[in-house]
């Protein structure tokens, strides 16, 4: 019996150390993690300072590694014991809650007195763009997912509601005191009694109706502060519709979409539609601002609206009695947008991460639009580069 | 390149495997030599530019055994020997306590520019294992290889290379010579493997998790509890993993014919410091007992002497396990406490209830760790603090045990001789065809190819995945 088992044993082994590097090598699921979100490492190139410092070979390990033989069913597998098996709070930097995902925060309280600096600089970044544009300013702050549910947190978890409060009135005021427009959502958010179906259970972002109502807030300032008269939408002149498809949130994305909470994705089709040109880039595209499946069955993400992120998009609605507005900011924009551009004539959003062939200000100071609208949720207030540049 | 990566278990292992037996036995000194170029390249891996420094030692150590065999004149033995072992010394002190020794003398107030020192791979690991080639030459306990590929693959052999355990040349020298690859071996020896490769993956590096995020929190704000969490955490890390690498080079010295002696004995069920260094790390306290302390007279001598070969013996085991001043500190209390066992309160452990005197152990063996795992004294002195003091509770420490209760619970069990009992359940109760034997023979098996799988999966999805004894 020794023997048999040694020798069956002794081929299972072998087995399994060929066959993985046979399938490893033979079989490719292509460069990208789609629920890691990433690009997989790619096969090192060899030199002569890479090979002496060990980092060829490193190489070699981070690349087998991402493509190592059935690894996105295996980190399903290892996600799946961890929520269902070995019940852990955290899973994948995912705190899995009954209702809602939500994002991991880690331990710590440090001053926040820098918060006023940071927020000084900020507002004079943003009075330095009004004060040499034509148009409008307005600032738009949303809490980030985490900071809407932060009452969601348990106990023993860090919400870090200190840290957003502290930012969030950091920037009112340093925004009150240079007289730049502020809409703070979070405000208008708790005045509605911060209703779950504001946000996404399952993504990082507001939901469709979170979306609207930060619309409405943008619009009704815009028109409090300028008399533009913009019209603004009510219930009655769109159709609420529920998508029937699986939705997978960005958090849920990270669980291997094991955990989806039976959320589904809405969109407003309006009874009365709007014309308009679209333009992707400078590429005429097809004129619609949500991207749907083609089937209900197919799994669908935040990026219906608006069909993700562009460098440069332009909504024309050729109504020239209109303004013409820019947005730029975070993805939050995407949803909102829908809804905004019904409001202009034409409606431009950059994505400051991509768009490098002018600078934000020689951008608004060529195009001289009407209303500049940046929307920031509470964990970016402070970020300089990408979308927070105001240069 | 490690033990637990992808590269080396499922690109560098199966090519080996395939190289090595595809070579007839007869033909051992081809075996040999596939062993050694392996090895290189292995060693080589990690960053071929210390590979120069490995040939060096082969090179000296070679060398001087010649003469310094039993044969020749005893001056010229006697110099061959010391020589070769300043040299050993030497390049162990450059490489990896220069730096340590200018910023100190630096302290005193000398403005020596301090060298900028890569520490090499395995240098404590590789030079140890020379001199050991050299003495056990020298005192006429093996003889000298006149082959120097043979002295080569002694020192080069990637199973114990970089992290050891410390083989001693008198363990292998007939094994490089006739040895005999089995099946039984090569089971046993991927069974070991593969137990090894567990503990690393999926409990050393989950418990290394825990351990950093609490070693990397400032003492001031550490609540007792966290402490505590975080001191046994490290416990658990340091032996998981460096016995798994044990047991994995064990078991792949085992799979190619070669019989390394045990390194760990369930340390952790220790009733005293003494037991403690009889079953931690056997390769080095036993290297340290036998090439140092019973030449300085060990413990035959006066009562003065004995304390003065102690404290130098553990002073340089503590300074073995890093350039710091912690370490040396951490050498230098067991040093104490192995003195206060032989002299003033060994008799009474001796005495008290089984469980007191393993709380006494474990508890100073924790609080050994932390000294160990402090990146400088004054954090190590924090962390005890906070320890003993105020504040037991607090909301991370139960975040820390809902996330990490089952490797917690898993390391505690791994950490007690269950494998021994149930080796034991199933191999002594007289029947051979029942179902015991059947599952003593069958279960490891089994439960190893579990374990291999589980260890792939988290391999796949961790990029956490540091050896500690690496740094020495």
């Amino acid at each position: 019996m020794r023997t048999a088992a040694n020798r069956f044993f002794c081929i299972c082994f072998v087995l399994f150390l060929f066959s993985v590097v046979a399938v490893t090598l033979l079989y490719s699921d292509g460069n990208v993690s789609y629920y890691e979100n990433r690009t997989l490492a790619s096969a090192p190139t060899l030199s002569g300072e890479s090979l002496l410092s060990g980092e060829y070979f490193d190489g070699w390990e981070s690349y087998l590694c991402d493509h190592a033989a059935g690894r996105t069913t295996l980190l399903r597998l290892k996600t799946r014991v961890e929520l269902d098996l070995l019940f852990l709070p955290v899973v994948n930097d995912i705190l899995v809650c009954p209702d809602v995902l939500l994002g991991f925060n880690s331990y710590g309280v440090w001053d926040t007195s820098y918060l006023s600096e940071s927020a000084d600089e900020l507002a004079d970044g943003l009075l330095s763009l009004q004060e040499d544009m034509k148009g409008y300013l307005c600032y738009v702050g949303l809490p980030h997912q985490y900071s809407y549910y932060s009452s969601k947190y348990p106990d023993y978890l860090e919400n870090r509601e200190w840290l957003k409060e502290a930012a969030r009135s950091a920037v009112s005021s340093a925004l009150s005191e240079r007289g730049i427009a502020f809409v703070d959502m979070a405000l208008i958010f708790d005045s509605l009694g911060r209703p779950d179906e504001m946000y996404s259970a399952t993504d990082h972002h507001y939901s469709y109706l979170g979306a609207i109502e930060t619309y409405r807030a943008v619009l009704e300032r815009i028109n409090n502060d300028t008399g533009l008269g913009l019209t603004i939408l009510s219930n009655d002149d769109y159709s609420f519709i529920r998508l029937p498809n699986p939705f997978m949130g960005s958090r849920n994305r990270r669980l291997y979409g094991l955990r989806d909470m039976g959320e589904r994705a809405y969109i407003a089709i309006l009874n009365e539609p709007i014309p308009f040109e679209r333009y992707n880039d400078g590429a005429k595209a097809e004129p619609v601002v949500f991207s749907l499946p083609q089937t209900e069955t197919e799994t669908i993400t935040y990026n219906i609206y608006m069909g993700g992120d562009f460098t440069e998009t332009r909504i024309c609605t050729n109504r020239e009695e209109l303004p013409n507005a820019l947005i730029f900011g975070d993805s939050f924009t995407n949803a909102a947008e829908t809804l905004l551009y019904t409001a202009f004539n034409e409606t431009r959003s950059l994505d400051l991460r991509y768009y490098k062939e002018k600078t934000l200000r020689e951008y608004i100071l060529e195009w001289q639009p009407d209303v500049v609208i940046c929307i920031r949720d509470d964990t970016t207030y402070f970020e300089y580069t990408g979308n927070g540049y105001l240069g | 390149m490690v033990f637990s990566s992808f590269s080396f278990i499922f690109v560098f292992l199966p090519a080996l495997l395939a190289v090595y037996f595809i070579v007839p036995a007869r033909l051992r000194e081809l075996r040999n030599i596939i062993l050694l170029g392996f090895s290189i390249f292995f060693y080589a891996c990690g960053g071929p530019k210390f590979l120069s420094l490995i040939v060096v030692s082969v090179l000296i150590n070679y060398s001087f055994a010649l003469p310094a065999a039993p044969g020749g004149s005893p001056p010229r033995r006697k110099a061959a020997l010391v020589i070769a072992v300043i040299a050993n010394l030497a390049l162990l002190g450059f490489y990896k306590y220069a730096v340590f020794t200018v910023e100190n003398i630096n302290r005193l107030g000398a403005g020596f520019p301090v060298p900028e020192i890569t520490l090499p791979i395995g240098i404590s690991f590789f030079t140890f294992q020379g001199m050991s080639y050299l003495i056990d030459v020298y005192r006429g306990d093996a003889p000298a290889e006149r082959n120097p590929l043979r002295v080569a693959l002694y020192i080069f052999l990637f199973p114990q290379l970089v992290a050891g355990p410390i083989v001693r040349y008198t363990t292998i020298a007939d094994e490089i010579h006739i040895r005999e690859e089995s099946t039984e071996d090569f089971a046993s020896g991927s069974v070991r493997f593969c137990f090894g490769l567990a503990k690393k993956m999926l409990v050393a590096n989950v418990l290394g998790e825990l351990a950093d995020a609490v070693f990397s929190t400032t003492p001031a704000d550490l609540t007792s509890s966290l402490a505590w969490l975080g001191a046994l955490a490290y416990t658990g890390q340091i032996y998981f993993d460096f016995s798994a690498y044990s047991d994995m080079a064990i078991g792949l010295g085992k799979i190619f014919g070669f019989h390394f002696l045990e390194n760990f004995n369930y340390p952790y069920i220790s009733k005293s410091i003494t037991e403690f260094w009889r079953r931690w790390h056997i390769s080095l306290s036993t290297w340290f007992r036998d090439y140092l302390y019973i030449p300085l007279g060990g413990n035959r001598c006066k009562i003065s002497r004995q304390i003065f070969n102690i404290l130098v013996v553990w002073t340089l085991t503590g300074l073995w396990h890093g350039a710091a001043w912690n370490f040396i500190v951490w050498g230098v209390y067991f040093a104490v406490l192995l003195l206060g066992e032989r002299f003033v309160w060994g008799r009474i452990l001796d005495r008290v209830p089984k469980f007191i005197s393993h709380i006494y152990t474990m508890l100073l063996v924790v609080l050994s760790w932390v000294l160990f795992r402090s990146q400088t004294i004054g954090y190590a002195l924090g962390m005890i603090k906070a320890m003993f003091g105020a504040g037991f509770a607090d909301g991370r420490t139960v975040y820390y045990l809902k996330e990490y209760w089952w490797v917690l619970a898993a390391g505690t069990a791994a950490a007690l001789p269950v494998k021994t009992l149930l080796e034991r359940v199933t191999e002594n109760n007289g029947d051979k065809h029942g179902f015991l034997p059947f599952i003593g023979v069958w279960g490891p098996k089994l439960a190893a190819l579990v374990l291999l799988v589980l260890s792939y999966i988290r391999l796949v999805g961790s990029s956490f995945n540091p050896f500690i004894y690496f740094r020495f």
